[in-house]
């Protein structure tokens, strides 16, 4: 029972210990491609703690009910959300940090020095939740679905993994990953640890013709098992008596109920007490949260830039001019507080402004467009509308805002901000998301607000979707030769240290010729009773990763 | 009799099919895709054309419109009335979980709606221009001016902030906790019932002014009748005739208004599953939820017209 009931962190078994020392032998005789931090992250893993009280219910509110079932194709919390506690991945994000990397399905790993190779070595004796063994063929199954999924099957993470060759499986419990060309070991460990690419059985995608949508439950290996789901109310799921992860999950049941982000229904569910944690809270409930005794508020960061894009097929903003004058006249420090109590935001440019290679926040506050005082940004942007030759302004531009409160504030700020600093007057035109999507699609716009999401903090992730050349949410349709071969680059260097300057580097062309324009960055309302513990999702990037609750208690079971 | 029955049966089929027609036929011209709501932003968003034109088939969009049609005739006539195409559930399974969530809201608000209004209209009728008429008249103004939703939106905060309490947020239905049952349906029915207790108190008010005014219940007084066994017995069985009448057309407005309603007080009933199916672009949900409150409108209008021959003898089919 021992190795069993260590802490990760306070105590670690004779058997953990050999373990993390032959980690750490295997890294270091790699010469030095895996690092001492990640080194340690192969031997920290999330266990059991014999202290901690066992049992109970967790209420936990969450986003509507999903369109389907099918978490590979998805790309909203309103699958991972209730879904995650079902499965595990090959590698997980540490509940404690929500960064590190660390073992999950694969209890090691192993990176070629020239990076083109990926071993994963895989838990014995893991079973899914029908009692099927869990296999490197499952892993494989799962992956090649991912990379290179089947017609009619769309999964936004397939980009990550453009660069996989070859999946091989080597024996039932050690898989290979192959290279086309090898990527930083950040990104591709990043991808293998994205909470979306969840395991599942080879042979449930072969029964279901790999398209999982309309499969409610389909087998895994998580923490949790499938209970009982009422459609847009409730999905219940039990302790799975069976996991692997001995002595955890600590909870006996999961209540995961559906409600309408940042919804006064939520918040009036969690105040009342009928919840005992709530995700996507809106700002007015979040801060009545923050006051009442016995309850913690928490802030973290979302992996969505709010932007608004120009059509560059238009003769306006075919000049970089007019798209640098635009991107100066907007007055961030007020986009920010016009939507302070529909939805939390933070002011940032091209980049995650809390990734460790965009320009820090101190820096970029200096930087105009981003200033405080917007007057010295308004004169510049002003000065470019001349030399452009539309220092009258431009009149009768198409504003397509997609339908939700905080484009709907945004687009009357922006609207405003337009015509008071540059003359450009705009008709909005507010859209239901799918028609959105439709009219973007179709180039059917001059401007067009709305939101995107990327799987990984790392700019290989969002440059190329974004703003690559034929990018999926490169809805502007921009292109810089400059910018494209620079993304190439940073594609492709290994060492960390020579990339952060490529990625600054990045930034500054997208500064000088914008191919959106950054409004601001989300954040995420969470709360919780105090009696819920073992997680606090403060450092937390996104809500998809760390979501699986197999290390959440409560204290009073 | 009989012959009257058809007639109306033959109309209410020829108003169904025309809603049916309507209905269908506005969904698939308004823009916006349904794949957005299946697949999110990122999954529309790396969608190909090819992937797009397989999935429109995979849900059936890809026929002609009249093929479309008859598919849904067939549904309706199955029982089953079609899949909504995101998580695979029948729409009969949707209705029978949440329609009767929203029937009990419905008829608890009628019958509010009466044991408000009624009581009110006959207040302001025997006393005109009083006080408690001007009292009346105005709260009645009141409530038919403030809307629902957000009237229902205040009771919840109120609710919340000085009681700390908010109704259960899962469906209870009747026969397994009446209580939680009851605190899902009381908020709506109140909000709901009161506004068309508004109407019927108005209604009620003027009918009974008129029939008060009549030679056979001055009659009554003339023999010696007691004033309430003239305005019970007397006045009101031949005023309740119109409002009857309107009582019909406001259970159209409840349905409709129980849309709104639902939402604010978060009750999962078929007014709400209504909203998320047009939010997500579930055609199939939505083409027979419409018709459902469609065939429900004109049922109780039917039904309407026949209880005039039981309550007033001299009509005859």
């Amino acid at each position: 029972m021992a190795d069993h009931i260590q802490g990760p962190i306070r105590g670690i078994s004779r058997r953990h210990f050999l373990r993390a020392v032959g980690v750490a032998g295997t890294a270091v005789g790699l010469g030095g491609t895996l690092g001492r931090g990640r080194a340690l992250a192969q031997a920290q893993e999330v266990k059991a703690d014999a202290s901690v009280k066992r049992g109970g219910t967790l209420r936990y509110g969450v986003h509507n009910a999903p369109a389907h079932f099918d978490v590979h194709q998805s790309g909203t919390v309103a699958n991972i959300g209730p879904q995650s506690p079902m499965y595990d991945t090959l590698l997980r994000r540490d509940p404690r940090d929500g960064q590190t990397i660390i073992p999950d399905l694969a209890w090691k790993w192993e990176v070629a020095p020239d990076g083109k190779k990926y071993t994963f070595h895989l838990r014995k004796g893991v079973k899914f939740h029908d009692g099927a063994d869990f296999t490197a063929e499952d892993v494989k199954a799962t992956f090649d679905r991912i990379a290179r999924p089947p017609k009619g099957v769309v999964i936004p993470r397939t980009p990550l993994f453009a660069t996989l060759g070859e999946i091989v499986v080597v024996d039932p419990h050690k898989i290979e990953f192959r290279m086309t060309e090898a990527r930083p070991q950040a990104f591709m460990l990043g991808a293998f640890a994205s909470g979306w690419n969840v395991i599942v059985r080879k042979k449930t995608l072969e029964e279901n013709q790999g398209n999982l949508r309309q499969v409610m439950n389909y087998p895994g290996t998580g923490p949790y098992r499938h209970a009982s789901r009422k459609d847009k109310e409730v999905w219940i799921q039990e302790r799975n008596p069976n996991y692997w992860n001995k002595g955890l999950p600590y909870l006996d049941k999961l209540e995961i109920y559906h409600m309408p982000p940042f919804s006064p229904e939520l918040g009036a569910s969690f105040l009342s007490g009928k919840l005992d944690y709530a995700r996507l809270l809106d700002p007015v409930s979040w801060r009545k949260a923050k006051e009442m005794p016995g309850v913690t508020a928490a802030a973290f960061n979302q992996s969505v830039i709010q932007a608004f894009w120009m059509n560059q097929k238009k003769k306006p903003f075919q000049d970089v001019r007019v798209r640098r004058a635009i991107h100066l006249a907007m007055d961030r420090p007020t986009l920010v507080e016009v939507v302070k109590d529909t939805a939390p935001m933070q002011i940032g440019g091209f980049v995650y402004p809390f990734h460790d290679a965009s320009t820090p926040r101190s820096e970029l506050e200096k930087r105009l467009g981003y200033q405080k005082d917007v007057k010295p940004a308004v004169q510049e942007a002003r000065k470019l509308m001349q030399e452009a030759g539309y220092a009258q302004g431009i009149k009768g531009l198409d504003f397509v805002v997609r339908e939700a409160n905080t484009f709907k504030l945004w687009a009357v700020a922006i609207q405003a901000m337009l015509k008071e600093h540059l003359n450009i007057e705009c008709n909005l035109r507010v859209v239901q998301i799918s028609q959105w999507f439709d009219e973007a699609a179709a180039g059917n716009f001059d401007l067009a607000i709305s939101a995107i999401v990327s799987t990984l903090m790392d700019p290989s992730d969002y440059f190329t979707a974004w703003y690559g050349k034929d990018g999926p949410q490169n809805y502007a349709g921009w292109t810089n030769e400059q910018f494209h071969s620079l993304v190439r680059q940073i594609d492709r260097e290994l060492d960390e240290n020579k990339r952060k300057p490529l990625i600054r580097q990045a930034e500054l062309i997208l500064e000088q010729d914008p191919p959106c324009i950054p409004v601001a960055y989300e954040q995420i309302y969470d709360a919780w009773y105090n009696r819920v513990r073992g997680q606090n999702p403060s450092k937390y990037f996104g809500i998809y990763d760390v979501v699986r609750w197999d290390q959440v208690s409560l204290a009073q079971g | 009799m009989r012959q009257y029955l058809l007639r109306r049966a033959f109309f209410a089929l020829g108003t169904l099919i025309g809603v049916s027609l309507i209905i269908f036929v506005v969904l698939r011209i308004l823009p916006g895709d349904p794949l957005v709501a299946i697949l999110g932003m990122e999954g529309y968003a790396k969608l190909s054309p090819v992937d797009r034109a397989h999935m429109m088939k995979d849900l059936g969009f890809a026929d002609s419109l009249p093929v479309q049609y008859v598919r849904w005739l067939k549904d309706i006539a199955s029982g089953q009335l079609g899949k909504s195409f995101f998580r695979g559930d029948t729409v009969a399974d949707l209705i029978l979980r949440r329609g009767p969530i929203t029937a009990e809201i419905g008829i608890l608000a009628v019958i509010i709606s009466w044991l408000v209004g009624l009581p009110v209209g006959i207040l302001s009728a025997i006393r005109p221009n009083g006080w408690a008429d001007g009292v009346a008249r105005s709260l009645a103004v009141l409530f038919i001016a403030i809307p629902g939703f957000w009237l229902g939106l205040l009771i919840v905060l109120a609710l919340l902030f000085w009681f700390g309490y908010k109704a259960p947020i899962v469906i209870v239905q009747l026969w397994e906790n009446p209580w939680q049952n009851f605190q899902i349906i009381v908020g709506p029915a109140l909000i709901l019932g009161l506004a068309q207790g508004a109407y019927i108190s108005r209604m009620s008010r003027s009918c009974l002014l008129e029939v008060i005014r009549e030679d056979y219940v001055r009659t009554a007084r003339a023999k010696g009748a007691v004033e309430r066994k003239v305005v019970l017995h007397h006045a009101l069985p031949n005023a309740l005739l119109p409002v009857i009448t309107i009582s019909g057309v406001l259970l159209g407005f409840v349905l409709g208004g129980s849309v709104a309603v639902e939402q604010a007080f978060g009750v999962p009933g078929l007014g709400r599953a209504l909203v998320t199916a047009v939010v997500e672009r579930d055609i199939i949900v939505v083409q027979n939820l419409v018709l459902l409150y469609a065939l429900i409108f004109v049922a109780v209008n039917v039904l309407v017209d026949l209880s005039y021959a039981w309550l007033d003898p001299r009509i005859r089919y």
